[in-house]
């Protein structure tokens, strides 16, 4: 978590910030009426393939990088409203979730940051990630917009949780295509930007990555298939877990 | 295409200070929140019509009104299925629609077109740059507000980049118009990897060019644009504060609420 705020003091960073936002605001921008699956609030994301390949390459940046995007998206699709707090908040852990649960997540993960694609690991750790950050994306954005009595918690969770992970599994095909030359023609990957002073270490990085994990999925089956009455309550209680946990890595 | 919101034009409400715009645009978004009757949260949208043609944003308006139509009417279909009312007017295994339900649908169609509505009025009246500035004058740390509006800047940059792309791999037979969602989501990743490297490319450019200006995220700032509140900005602020408190009062004293606990 520490590398989130450290990021800030380095010019690199602010960059990679700025242009991850710009190009998944401008992806967002391009399909945003292209397949609405429910207006104004959201569509097929076909842009989402971008998120997590951005947050396993530039980390922290990705995930201010992701949020910002998404608030643009919303400013030049016209649909700038409340919503667009969460929309934040849920898309900063889209982009954030990824890279710091990459080596927290054990014994998944090895707490290695750097990829190796080969072996049995990767196809499922990444699988496995696409699907709680996108799990916890989902019921914080729901969460939110059923307390302002937008949308059903039980339809946006369901459809974002959908919607993200078929397009993050996608974007592995981008992340195969383009890791090699960031690493090693353009040096941008976020560990080897970043001073090592300022990257830090989680606080409890297994035990909030499982807290994440048992959030984002209990708060999504739970609350819209199997305590459908309860669902808001269940989507505090999972996004107030799924907040501690991120505040743990 | 001209992917930005903003009218250029010479109203009383493009003339405010971009700290009013912010901060009224969330109160204005509190509004339609205090109410669920349709009756009230329609009187709210009809309001912000006004203002929106005071404030010469309604040929925005136009350029979303299928979205705005989209709203009202998925809410109003989605929303009596989930919301329950003591009045049943239709019933079919375990969906049931109430009076109530169906009342309380269309609100919320009429509460998400005003949030739509009330952001047109922002973003029509307010530049990319106003908006920066409001930000960081309103604390916003200074990188943040850099990242932000060098993304805001760098949006139309990478969708026309984006738009050649298409054209390039659409001349060498990439298919974008069939296949289902799955499908079409991979014939993406064609077009996705050469805009993620020309875009990735500008970043060790562009540090190195701002670090040979001497930028420094930590360092204090002056500034060449000095915002200033006015008058008009504080009778907007205190009109607008004054209608939200009415708004929580009347509600809080049960009126404009079709299902109370909602």
């Amino acid at each position: 978590m520490t590398a989130v705020l450290t990021m800030w003091k380095n010019t690199r960073m602010i960059i990679l910030v700025a242009v991850c936002a710009a190009i998944y605001a401008a992806a967002l921008i391009a399909f945003k009426t292209a397949i609405p699956l429910i207006p104004g609030i959201t569509e097929v994301r076909v842009a989402n393939i971008f998120p997590m390949v951005f947050s396993l390459l530039f980390g922290p940046a990705a995930a201010w990088g992701t949020a910002i995007g998404n608030l643009i998206g919303d400013i030049f699709g016209g649909t700038l409203g409340l919503g667009s707090i969460f929309g934040f908040v849920g898309n900063f852990l889209l982009g954030y979730l990824p890279y710091a649960m990459w080596t927290t997540l054990k014994p998944l993960a090895n707490g290695e940051r750097a990829i190796t694609f080969a072996g049995w690991r990767f196809p499922v750790l990444y699988a496995v990630l696409a699907f709680v950050s996108s799990a916890a994306c989902g019921v914080v954005i729901a969460m939110w917009l059923q307390v302002l009595g937008l949308v059903p918690y039980q339809v946006l969770s369901t459809i974002i949780t959908v919607n993200d992970t078929v397009a993050s599994l996608i974007g592995v095909l981008l992340l195969l295509a383009v890791y090699g030359v960031v690493q090693k023609q353009l040096r941008l990957l976020w560990w080897e930007v970043m001073d090592p002073a300022d990257i830090g270490q989680p606080i409890a990085g297994t035990v909030g990555a499982w807290l994440v994990v048992v959030g984002a999925v209990a708060g999504w089956i739970l609350g819209a298939y199997l305590f459908t009455g309860q669902a808001l309550i269940i989507g505090i209680v999972a996004t107030v877990i799924i907040l501690v946990g991120s505040a743990l890595l | 295409m001209n992917i930005f919101l903003y009218l250029d034009e010479n109203t009383w409400f493009h003339r405010l200070d971009p700290r009013t715009k912010i901060i009224g645009v969330l109160l204005l978004f509190g509004l339609p929140l205090a109410f669920n009757d349709p009756r009230y949260v329609g009187a709210v949208a009809l309001g912000l019509v006004a203002l929106g043609a005071a404030a010469k944003a309604l040929p925005n308006f136009w350029r979303m009104r299928y979205l705005l139509l989209l709203l009202v009417l998925f809410s109003s279909v989605l929303w009596p299925f989930f919301a329950k009312g003591p009045t049943p007017l239709w019933s079919w295994g375990p969906l049931e629609v109430s009076r109530e339900s169906l009342l309380f649908g269309i609100a919320m169609g009429l509460r998400l077109a005003s949030f739509v509505a009330a952001g047109l009025i922002f973003l029509s009246t307010t530049t990319n740059e106003e908006f920066t500035q409001g930000l960081i004058r309103l604390r916003l740390p200074y990188p943040v507000a850099f990242a932000f509006s060098t993304a805001l800047r760098l949006v139309p940059t990478f969708a026309g980049a984006g738009a050649t792309i298409v054209q390039a791999q659409v001349s060498r037979g990439l298919d974008l118009e069939s296949g289902n969602v799955f499908q079409r989501g991979r014939k993406f990743i064609p077009l996705a990897v050469p805009l993620f490297i020309y875009a990735v490319r500008h970043t060790n450019l562009l540090a190195m060019a701002l670090e040979s200006r001497g930028f420094s995220p930590l360092a204090q700032r002056t500034w060449y644009v000095q915002l200033r509140m006015r008058r008009d900005d504080y009778i907007a602020l205190a009109v607008l504060a004054t209608l939200f408190v009415a708004a929580v009062a009347l509600r809080l004293a049960g009126y404009g609420a079709v299902l109370p606990r909602l």
